[in-house]
């Protein structure tokens, strides 16, 4: 048993550990800065702690901490410990959005992230609302609704090959670089931009905290205690796609970091989301900067995209997952 | 919590609880499983809904209970149509226990029963009120799972899973309580729990509508029984009247016998 102290503490916990990582990962890299040199106003320390490293590793909290949150809410809502926005076609469409707009932008696309963040919005709530209407013909509940956005995420993915192929050679470089997710910014432009909605999607989906913990009880029992099931899953459909299609706009889609963190989350500190869904977002965000620190050191001076990292753990993660189920 | 003028789909009698009229349900693109009928529950009764398999039962219950519309028809809860109350509005004045029951639920007992306070919560409130942990407590003494309280779901046996379930249907302070086989899968043991509870419930003033196999628990705990059959309801009366073996011969196509003891029915297969 775990008892709302306990929980408390380890919540706490969490935050003293993501805090620590925020404030330790910007110093570290190719060229180590120390805080000390970057507060005494030494050009070259405060250049890259301030320019470079700390927007990059603020992008990378909130993406992370977004991508986990939801992920959480879309393992209780889709019933399923696979479901993350990036297997469910809201991180593909996000991204087919963003692939139109670079298209359609040509060089110019990142010049005009406003114009590449409606497009990955449009993209991501335009998948939301094709895997709910396709879930309602193709089955009762969920298991339609997990088919339908698998179905959906395939669908997006191929149509975003299609659309680098028509791109030319320089652009569609761009793209696939861009598809492997990346946090290389420099600037507090895309961290101001994400900001808002990050914030939208982590107090809407908390604000829902008790009808998804009453969904840990079975659909019918948590509409038999008055929950609107329907309006539920259109509510947490609609955040998730705001939310993630403004980080898929500037960061590309990340995958299988609202996959991990939720599921080794709920074992540690238990499935109440009112706990869940904060410590979400301190791990979340505390690993994927883990993870960007991995890619921009691992091979230095050449950087990683941070997508092939979360993917090259999330694969084998993937699979233990579906081992221990059928194990379990 | 008015009464009166039921504009649109016939009269409503003034004192029912549930008044469904010429409900049916189908599936998309396929056949109507249950209905075109006629049902109506009043303060007081205790139904049991009976059936052979695949009469539409749980079906019946699902659109009793607000949570799957019907096809064509509609229902009212007293005078106010289903449509125009929210699910939480029609949770506090219902409360069901599906057929469905998950096995691996990660709450403990008193968490689940605690979170059932949810149709009596403000959207805005964080945590219980003082009236939500009281009923969480009457819940957990009318069931006797006080002691088990902490214990998660997963780890209980089914008689306890099940008594659980009950308990957050009692946390739910509802005037209906509708049960989808309360008794299934069940030891004897813990059947005569559960009915003992049930007819505790009754005996307190709530009105009960439960979906069951056994005709022993029906002739003990319902004043009034309905059957279903093909969809369609079959039989509608007193327990007296229905558990009898000539009707029930017929409604069932197998042979039954009825032994009377006092207060007690006791209904039974004929076995070859």
């Amino acid at each position: 048993m775990k008892s709302p102290t306990s929980r408390s503490w380890k919540l706490l916990l969490l935050a003293a550990g993501t805090l620590v990582v925020v404030v330790v990962a910007p110093t570290v890299g190719s060229h180590p800065v120390s805080l000390a040199d970057a507060f005494r106003g030494d050009p070259t320390a405060s250049t890259i702690l301030w320019k470079l490293r700390l927007p990059r590793v603020l992008l990378a909290l909130l993406g992370g901490g977004l991508l986990a949150s939801s992920g959480a809410a879309f393992q209780t809502l889709f019933r399923n410990p696979l479901a993350e926005p990036y297997t469910l076609g809201v991180a593909s469409g996000g991204a087919l959005g963003a692939s139109l707009a670079f298209l359609v932008a040509g060089g110019r696309a990142g010049a005009l992230l406003p114009v590449a963040g409606l497009a990955a919005f449009g993209g991501a709530l335009a998948a939301t609302f094709l895997v709910l209407l396709l879930g309602r013909r193709s089955g009762v509940g969920s298991h339609g609704l997990l088919l339908a956005g698998v179905a959906v995420a395939l669908t997006c993915q191929a149509l975003i090959l299609f659309v680098q192929y028509l791109a030319d050679a320089t652009e569609t470089l761009r793209m696939v670089r861009w598809m492997m997710g990346g946090l290389g910014v420099v600037g507090y432009r895309e961290v101001l931009w994400v900001l808002p909605w990050a914030l939208l999607t982590l107090g809407g989906l908390f604000l829902w905290r008790w009808e998804l913990d009453l969904l840990l009880a079975g659909e019918e029992m948590a509409a038999g205690r008055g929950v609107a099931l329907g309006r539920l899953r259109l509510i947490v459909l609609l955040l998730v796609s705001l939310g993630v299609g403004a980080l898929v706009a500037v960061a590309g889609p990340i995958g299988f970091v609202g996959l991990i963190v939720p599921h080794l989350l709920r074992g540690w500190i238990g499935p109440g989301h009112r706990i869940l869904l904060p410590a979400c977002f301190l791990v979340g965000g505390g690993f994927l900067v883990l993870c960007d620190l991995g890619a921009r050191t691992l091979l230095a001076p050449a950087e990683l995209p941070v997508g092939i990292v979360t993917a090259l753990l999330g694969g084998p993660f993937f699979l233990w997952v579906l081992r221990r189920r059928r194990t379990g | 919590m008015g009464r009166g003028r039921a504009p649109g789909i016939g009269t409503v009698s003034p004192n029912s609880l549930i008044t469904a009229r010429s409900i049916s349900w189908a599936p998309v693109e396929g056949e109507p499983v249950l209905g075109p009928l006629d049902l109506e529950v009043v303060p007081g009764e205790s139904v049991a809904v009976l059936g052979p398999n695949g009469a539409g039962k749980t079906t019946l219950v699902r659109l009793l209970s607000g949570v799957l519309s019907p096809t064509t028809g509609g229902l009212r809860w007293q005078s106010e149509p289903y449509e125009a109350l929210t699910r939480r509005a029609l949770a506090r004045e219902i409360g069901y226990l599906p057929q469905d029951r998950e096995e691996t639920v990660p709450l403990t007992i008193r968490e689940l029963v605690a979170l059932s306070r949810y149709p009596h919560r403000p959207f805005w409130s964080t945590g219980l009120t003082g009236a939500d942990r009281g009923a969480v407590e009457r819940a957990l003494e009318t069931t006797r799972m006080g002691p088990l309280s902490h214990r998660p779901l997963v780890e209980l046996s089914g008689g306890e899973r099940q008594m659980a379930f009950l308990t957050a249907v009692a946390a739910q302070e509802a005037s209906l309580w509708i049960l989808d086989e309360p008794t299934r899968h069940l030891d004897p043991r813990h059947c005569l729990q559960v009915a003992s509870l049930l007819r505790a419930r009754h005996e307190a003033g709530t009105t009960l509508l439960f979906v069951t196999h056994d005709l022993s628990l029906a002739a003990n705990l319902a004043t009034r029984v309905v059957v279903l059959e093909a969809g369609r309801i079959a039989a509608d009366g007193p327990p007296e009247r229905i558990l009898e073996p000539a009707s029930l011969e017929q409604l069932f196509d197998a042979p039954f016998h009825v032994h009377r003891d006092g207060e007690e029915t006791l209904v039974g297969l004929r076995y070859p």
